[in-house]
């Protein structure tokens, strides 16, 4: 039997930070993983946005805490991961979508977020030769950014041997032991893993793993196509939204990454729900069209790939984070609703200060202050409502 | 302009209008419609764009569409030279850096959809695809067959030899480029099969679905009930220092600018393998004009068929075995190459290095089968038969078989009732085979009746001669009682019409017959330009191109259904019936240096093409990293690049060995689509009436 102070489940955007600060605190830690390396479940699907502008505390005080690691990333680590503070801009075609935004913005403001509504003119200045008829202007938040999911997660992963953690890899957990509603270890193919904490960080196969404690959790994974292109000189700044929907799709998104090349991503209406990773033959014409409606000038980009990932989804958009009534030692992290890289670093970071002052069921902010972000997003709560900027 | 006007079996197309265009302000002139990187290598330039990441020099490797080192900005766009064809006026531009995405805001145009439906699509028109689109065809199933060439036949329309094989099976003795037109013809009399040249595959989508970049301008996403994966297989890269210099491009780059477009894009070459491939890209050298200072092999005997290195040994071409390559070096291009011989484990002995002066190096190391698509389409759980190059490497005369059999394989799992032919499948197996044994022939004494000498003693899968003989007194002598025995002269017949020594592919046979006491006269073949008249010398070489005597010419006849000429000679008695070859090149095309010049800097190799990352940057991510998945590399940005992993996937796993590790034990390289990059106005066929 192999011992750890803290044994993670998935060494994926969440896992993986979530190890490297829980090593830094002196925590010894493995991340058991089925896959053969890091960030090969969601994280290498993910397309690398990263925002604080959402319209809930919890969120927001994680993201901040995930873009000022990000964007500190390579001062504080010598570490290039790609970062650009290129920021959001959700676009507003109609009157209706202006209004909805406005409305938002009034509650952002008062969180304290950098979010303001830009004219059309601001918007051509930021993203040329963007469609220009009907353009009504768009909220744009300019300390958001992007970065590379890749570098990201493989810089966290090198931080995190050099902290010592134990990575697992190419070991799928087989069962867990939880005799009297306290975990006691965990059983891979090949081994068997004991500690004091458990955490489930198993994204889009993170209901099955609480399963095996006989909790049921409320994570369902639904696919999203997403696409790469050439790269080109940069030509435009922030991370791209149209909220609209049409017959066949929901928003899609896209930005020009630090290296050039557009990343894009559409939702698919009806949601496909599942694991399938398959790329179909329906997301680049539906996908493209829409996008070159907005932007014209991307007619003669090239696209290079496309992929598809999940998107682990909870019934209202946020995600899960709470101690379990079956297990009172097994902390979920899960449900990360395709956010995963931009939440991870954040989330790591601040349940690894959790779990080294004393967090617990009883008290999982342990000595912190993050009482309200364990109150929000606990496993227990309704999932009423849907969250606004998904 | 280093064009070829004259060629021994290609003729010139008589219609080809000269256009001019730019190339970063030069004015030149190439061929309308031929591909821009012909035309640029016609007019000298080897160097098309610098590198994004450290300014390197890049120039041709594949001329095949699948790397993008060729990419120019053509009119403002960034495209692949070898697949843009040249229009009158274009703006030719070498990149540096990052392209510019040119300002075109005028409104969206409207998108089209154009899906159509076939029962087997059938990916490559090379001879297994377009054999297995007409078998599928007679079956009257309805067949939708994607080449991403403008003509059909793959790789057959660039030979220029004639094929070995079985003249009554697959056309043998013929020359490539003619067995690609009659089967081109053949396929396009049948009703239900409809062809898409010049349109690759460029995805295939899990709801049985493949996305088809129709004439480079749009895309059709076709559906289909099965699949016959026969697209070929591309050339292996190999790591040595300076294998990123324009100027290092494979064989088969090589062979379309010279025999497709007809341009002499070298005067001096250094050929890096002796397979067949290899062997042969002397060969079409030769026929061009261009020097090859020799042919290296890593390992201790030829890869190819002995009688074709031999016949090229003949032609006055070194074949070094156990010998590799140290370096290929120069300002923008390739000025030199050294060799050096190997130890055990192939590691080069510098002390034996010899530095050659040539403008250009050959990668002729083998193929690998381009069969990503097949496995993406197992994968799917598709009904998918593989056949020609993308099931097995082997001979354009296999796979014309194999793409038979494979077609009635699919049929069946499409539900057709078939028996598939056993003797079929009996001659694909001996058309595919390695070289057999190699057999002592018995020494031939000329008498004054004409006789055929053959210098052909390895098995092969071969019978032209036989078939060519009028009088059949040549004969496959029976061992394995197959088109691998090798022919024998019946002792009596001869005529010495030669149609043998114009039929035979390895050029391995004379005829000889004794004038007098002292002298002999004997026949060979000559594929080469023949200006010349009775009474010039030539110098005159054994089996295996050592040198016997310098003959006198007696006369020179065209055989035209080989488009071959026989040569006839006075020639010593004592050697006569030992000449086997003439020798084509002057010896001097084959020095080295006096002293080696190289640096060696193995680290230096380029292993990522497209992202241009060396094999010391990887080697020393590997040392410092646990890697179990060859995805941990894209860290590096390896794989990530245009071409999808085509060419560092087959060298990724011979670093691994080369450290010690297990390949087999790595997880492999995500494939995804696009197989290609396609503008986006493309994909949603902007503005086209669909």
């Amino acid at each position: 039997m192999n011992a750890y102070d803290v044994v993670i489940v998935g060494a994926g955007s969440v896992g993986v930070p979530l190890a490297f600060y829980c090593a830094r605190r002196g925590l010894k830690v493995a991340v058991l993983e089925q896959e053969a390396s890091w960030g090969r479940g969601q994280n290498r699907a993910a397309i690398g946005g990263l925002r604080a502008t959402f319209s809930d505390p919890a969120k927001i005080a994680i993201c901040k805490e995930s873009l000022d690691i990000v964007s500190h990333f390579e001062e504080s680590y010598g570490i290039d991961v790609e970062w650009r503070r290129g920021g959001y801009l959700y676009v507003a075609y109609d009157a209706e979508r202006e209004e909805a935004f406005r409305k938002l913005l009034v509650l952002q403001k008062s969180m304290g977020l950098d979010v303001d509504w830009i004219s059309p003119a601001r918007v051509s200045e930021l993203a040329p030769g963007i469609n220009a008829k009907d353009l009504r202007g768009g909220t744009f938040s300019p300390g958001d950014g992007y970065a590379s999911n890749l570098q990201v997660s493989s810089a966290f992963h090198r931080l995190a041997m050099e902290a010592g953690v134990d990575f697992r890899f190419g070991e799928a957990v087989a069962s867990i032991a939880s005799p009297h509603g306290h975990v006691e270890s965990i059983r891979t193919n090949s081994g068997e893993y004991s500690a004091s904490l458990f955490v489930n960080a198993a994204g889009a196969t993170a209901a099955d793993i609480a399963g095996l404690v006989d909790a049921e959790i409320p994570v369902h994974p639904d696919c999203h196509e997403a696409g790469v292109t050439e790269p080109v000189e940069r030509f435009m700044e922030p991370m791209l939204v149209d909220i609209r929907s049409d017959s066949e799709s929901g928003n899609y998104y896209f930005y020009q990454a630090t290296t050039g090349q557009i990343v894009f991503c559409v939702t698919p209406k009806p949601q496909i729900w599942g694991l399938d990773k398959d790329a179909t033959s329906a997301f680049l014409p539906l996908c493209l069209r829409r996008m070159l409606e907005l932007y014209p000038r991307l007619r003669n980009l090239k696209v290079r790939r496309t992929w598809r990932g999940m998107y682990p989804m909870t019934p209202d958009g946020f995600p899960i984070v709470g101690y379990l009534r079956e297990a009172d030692n097994f902390l979920q992290a899960v449900g990360m609703c395709g956010q995963g890289f931009m939440i991870g670093p954040g989330l790591g970071k601040i349940l690894a200060e959790c779990i080294a002052t004393g967090s617990g069921p009883s008290k999982p902010a342990g000595s912190t202050g993050y009482q309200f972000l364990f109150d929000q997003l606990t496993p227990y709560r309704k999932f009423e409502g849907m969250e606004m900027l998904k | 302009m280093n064009r070829i006007t004259r060629h021994p079996v290609l003729t010139p197309p008589a219609d080809r209008r000269e256009v001019r265009f730019s190339f970063d302000g030069d004015e030149l002139g190439g061929y309308e419609g031929e591909a821009l990187s012909s035309s640029l290598a016609a007019a000298g330039v080897a160097a098309f764009s610098y590198h994004l990441r450290d300014g390197s020099p890049q120039g041709i490797f594949c001329a095949n569409g699948q790397c993008s080192q060729c990419s120019v900005v053509v009119d403002g766009l960034v495209k692949k030279a070898c697949i843009t064809p040249l229009a009158a006026g274009m703006d030719v531009r070498s990149l540096h850096g990052l392209p510019l995405l040119p300002g075109e805001d005028g409104a969206f145009a409207g998108s089209g959809k154009r899906r159509t439906r076939t029962d087997v699509l059938v990916i490559g028109g090379g001879p297994s695809g377009l054999s297995a689109a007409m078998e599928l065809g007679k079956r009257g199933l309805s067949v939708v067959l994607a080449d991403d060439k403008a003509s059909l036949g793959g790789k057959l329309v660039l030979q220029t030899h004639k094929f070995f094989g079985s003249e009554a099976d697959c056309y043998a003795g013929t020359r490539g480029l003619d067995i690609a037109k009659k089967l081109e013809a053949e396929l396009r009399s049948m009703p239900k099969v409809r062809i898409l040249a010049n349109s690759p595959v460029v995805g295939l989508y899990k709801d049985k679905v493949a996305g088809i970049y129709s004439n480079y301008d749009s895309y059709e996403l076709v559906e289909f009930g099965g699949l016959v994966v026969a697209s070929g297989a591309r050339e292996r890269s190999v790591l040595f220092p300076g294998n990123g210099l324009p100027g290092v491009y494979g064989a088969g780059a090589f062979q379309t600018l010279v025999n497709r477009d007809l341009v002499k894009p070298a005067s001096r070459v250094l050929i890096v393998g002796s397979g067949n491939v290899g062997l042969i890209a002397a060969y079409h050298a030769l026929q061009a004009g261009i020097e090859v200072a020799g042919i290296v092999e890593i390992l201790d005997k030829v890869n190819g068929y002995e009688v074709h290195a031999d016949k090229i040994r003949r032609m006055g071409v070194p074949i070094h075995l156990s010998t590799g390559i140290v370096s290929a070096e120069g300002e923008g291009r390739v000025e030199r190459a050294t060799i050096a011989a190997v130890d055990r484990d192939f590691r080069p002995l510098l002390d034996t290095a010899r530095t050659y002066e040539v403008d250009t190096v050959l990668v002729a190391a083998g193929l690998s089968p381009c069969d990503e698509l097949y496995r993406q389409a197992r994968a799917f759980g598709f009904p998918v038969v593989a056949a020609g190059d993308a099931e097995e490497i082997a001979e354009a005369s296999s796979a014309m078989f194999g793409g038979r059999i494979a077609a009635l394989a699919l049929a069946k799992v499409l539900g057709q009732k078939v028996e598939v032919d056993a003797e079929w499948i009996g001659k694909r197996e001996v058309l595919k085979s390695r070289p057999g044994d190699r057999i002592t022939r018995d020494p031939v004494v000329p008498g004054p009746d004409w006789q055929p000498v053959f210098s052909c003693t390895e098995e092969i899968p071969c019978n032209p001669c036989a078939t060519a003989c009028p009088s059949s007194s040549i004969k496959l002598r029976p061992r394995r009682c197959n088109i691998m025995d090798l022919p024998y002269y019946e002792g009596s017949g001869c005529k010495g019409c030669a149609a043998c020594v114009a039929a035979c592919p390895g050029l391995a046979i004379s005829l000889v017959r004794r004038i007098d006491e002292g002298w002999a006269e004997v026949l060979l073949p000559w594929e080469f330009l023949a200006d010349f008249e009775a009474g010039k010398r030539f110098a005159l070489l054994d089996k295996a191109g050592a040198f016997l005597e310098e003959a006198e010419l007696l006369g020179k006849t065209f055989h035209k259904k080989r488009k071959t000429w026989v040569l006839s000679f006075k020639v010593s008695l004592a050697n006569a019936a030992r000449a086997a070859g003439i020798r084509v090149q002057a010896e001097a095309a084959t020095a080295c240096l006096p002293e080696p010049r190289f640096g060696y800097l193995p680290d230096d190799a380029i292993l990522c093409r497209c992202e241009r990352i060396s094999v010391g940057e990887i080697r020393d991510y590997i040392g410092k990293n646990d890697i179990r998945d060859l995805n941990q590399l894209k860290s590096l940005r390896v794989a990530m690049g245009a071409c999808g992993s085509k060419t560092c996937s087959v060298l990724l796993p011979q670093l691994f060995r080369s450290m010690g590790r297990d390949p087999k034990t790595l997880s492999p390289l995500s494939q995804r689509p696009l197989s290609m990059e396609v503008p986006m106005g493309d994909l949603v066929n902007e503005g086209k009436q669909i």
